[in-house]
């Protein structure tokens, strides 16, 4: 049997598992609501629901801009300048074991509960793991490949184009993947904990009044939203990288990379 | 580039002087000297090979050849005119492997440097075709690098160092990652390309065997700082077989090279 068979076999089991388990009355339905009620308290509620998916998903393209705009310039910068490296990289890299989820409240009092504050932490939340991967990935590049360049009389703007660029790509776009992934872990996490809309303000609202089909509804949500975001992720990088050895970190980088691998303490 | 040198070349196309070259290399506690008073001249069309231990400079050497790199003290000149930047319509590099551009086909990579100057592409597309033809790459244009063999993408290396015909080919230790045999096909393969185009080589190696198999001049440097400290003419006919590497020839030369590094290294 192959591996993907298998994997899809343990999906099935599991999803059966859901329905079954609760049903029977291993579990009770308070820990865990079998499948198709929380299927059906999602689909009576379908408005409510996406309602708060549009606000989530707005925050998260808003702050996916921020993380990955901002963190590919800066990293770009970060990566090729010697000095701005020394300067920046090890606050940036012990800022990045702090768990930033503690400045959350710091940008409600600042933003307000509105869409604003969950933007604001977001997009440093994953605007870290973005700027290094593309610091790394342009630090890495093969000095051969440049020296090659400049041998066939390549200027430095001919070199950025058609070497460093093309050559930072698989690492900068394992950047976004775990940066992409934050991004979204920020929004819900905050939207969890100061809110007034989205996913993550239902399914803390329905948890106080242990309503579980309704937060297991929710999170499916944002199951759902995640392998979206991991599919497109794959595409990107299919799309993009046939090679997988531009730097000699592309080497390992490309690879599946679980998000959770760099991922700092909430 | 070098407009008036191309209007009055001093020298005909395809030579190498090299004029009391020095290099230091400036770090933060002293000054390496990594060569001292350096001086050749390669003739149009010949095959020069480099050889030396680590540190005696034939690699920064030829990187100033290449205009990669400039001297301290000293002149260089290519057909005639300095060379203070580099110019692949003068001089073609070849490096060791890994310096194909992974992202690109093998033809891609050849057009790479007509690409740089605006070649129109199908211009491009045909002069490449016609340098993986010359290196017997013919039909693998297609292919990215990772799916071509060391010594295939050795080829395509060289076809890109050939693809603006320069009258010069420096070459840097182009086979030192290649397993044996593939060394020594890519050897013949390389006397034949030269053979076929008459340019100018100089080429930089480790192996003593591979220098006097190829070579028409041998030039030996030595560490300490970088100077020339023997330079032989290998009388051995062309083309080369396997068969002479075995002869008696080949061995004194050999010989006479290795006495040479072993009482530097």
């Amino acid at each position: 049997m192959s591996a993907a068979t298998l994997r899809r076999l343990i999906v099935i089991g599991l999803i059966v598992l859901w329905e079954i388990l609760p049903r029977a009355g291993f579990i009770p339905e308070l820990f865990l609501p079998s499948l198709s009620s929380t299927l059906a308290a999602g689909w009576n509620e379908a408005g409510e629901y996406g309602h708060a998916l549009a606000v989530t998903l707005y925050e998260v393209a808003i702050s996916m801009a921020f993380a990955c705009g901002g963190g590919i310039l800066l990293g770009a910068i970060v990566g090729s300048l010697p000095r701005p490296r020394i300067l920046i990289m090890p606050m940036v890299s012990s800022l990045y074991a702090v768990p930033l989820v503690i400045l959350y409240p710091v940008f409600t009092v600042w933003l307000g509960i509105g869409s604003e504050s969950k933007i604001a932490f977001a997009s440093i939340y994953g605007f870290l793991p973005t700027m290094l991967a593309t610091a790394a990935g342009i630090q890495t590049i093969d000095p051969q490949l440049l020296l090659a360049a400049r041998s066939m009389g390549a200027t430095l703007s001919q070199r950025l184009v058609r070497v460093i660029i093309p050559a930072a790509i698989p690492t900068v776009l394992s950047g976004l993947r775990v940066g992409g992934a934050l991004v979204i872990v920020g929004v819900v996490v905050s939207e969890m904990l100061i809110s007034s809309a989205g996913i993550g303000y239902l399914i803390s609202r329905y948890r106080t009044i242990l309503d579980s089909p309704h937060v297991f509804a929710g999170v499916l949500l944002v199951l759902a939203m995640a392998i979206a975001f991991n599919a497109a992720i794959k595409w990107i990088e299919r799309k993009a990288a046939i090679w997988q050895t531009g730097t000699r970190a592309g080497q390992d980088s490309a690879g599946e990379v679980a998000p959770t691998a760099l991922q700092p303490a909430t | 580039m070098q407009p008036l040198a191309n209007i009055t070349p001093l020298k005909p196309a395809g030579a190498i002087e090299v004029r009391n070259v020095g290099q230091i290399f400036k770090t933060t506690t002293q000054d390496v000297v990594a060569l001292e008073d350096v001086s050749l001249d390669v003739r149009p069309g010949r095959f020069v090979v480099l050889v030396g231990p680590s540190g005696c400079g034939k690699s920064t050497l030829l990187m100033m050849m290449a205009g990669l790199r400039q001297q301290t003290s000293g002149t260089i000149t290519i057909s005639g005119a300095p060379i203070p930047e580099p110019d692949p319509n003068r001089v073609g590099v070849v490096f060791q492997e890994a310096s194909l551009f992974p992202w690109l086909t093998a033809e891609e990579n050849v057009e790479f440097p007509l690409a740089l100057r605006g070649v129109t592409k199908s211009d491009r597309r045909a002069r490449a075709q016609d340098a993986l033809k010359l290196v017997g790459l013919d039909g693998f244009g297609k292919r990215h690098p990772h799916e071509l063999s060391g010594g295939m993408k050795q080829r395509v290396s060289i076809a890109r160092g050939l693809v603006q015909d320069p009258p010069v080919l420096l070459m840097d230790e182009p086979f030192a990652a290649l397993d044996e045999q593939t060394r020594m096909t890519m050897g013949d393969e390389l006397l034949r390309i030269w053979a076929a185009t008459g340019k100018t080589v100089v080429f930089v190696t480790h192996s003593l065997t591979e220098a006097v198999y190829l070579a028409d001049e041998v030039i030996v440097m030595s560490p300490r700082p970088g100077r020339i400290v023997d330079h032989l003419q290998v009388p051995l006919p062309r083309p080369r077989t396997y068969e002479m590497l075995s002869g008696d020839a080949f061995g004194s030369l050999r010989d006479r090279i290795w006495r040479h590094i072993r009482k530097s290294a």
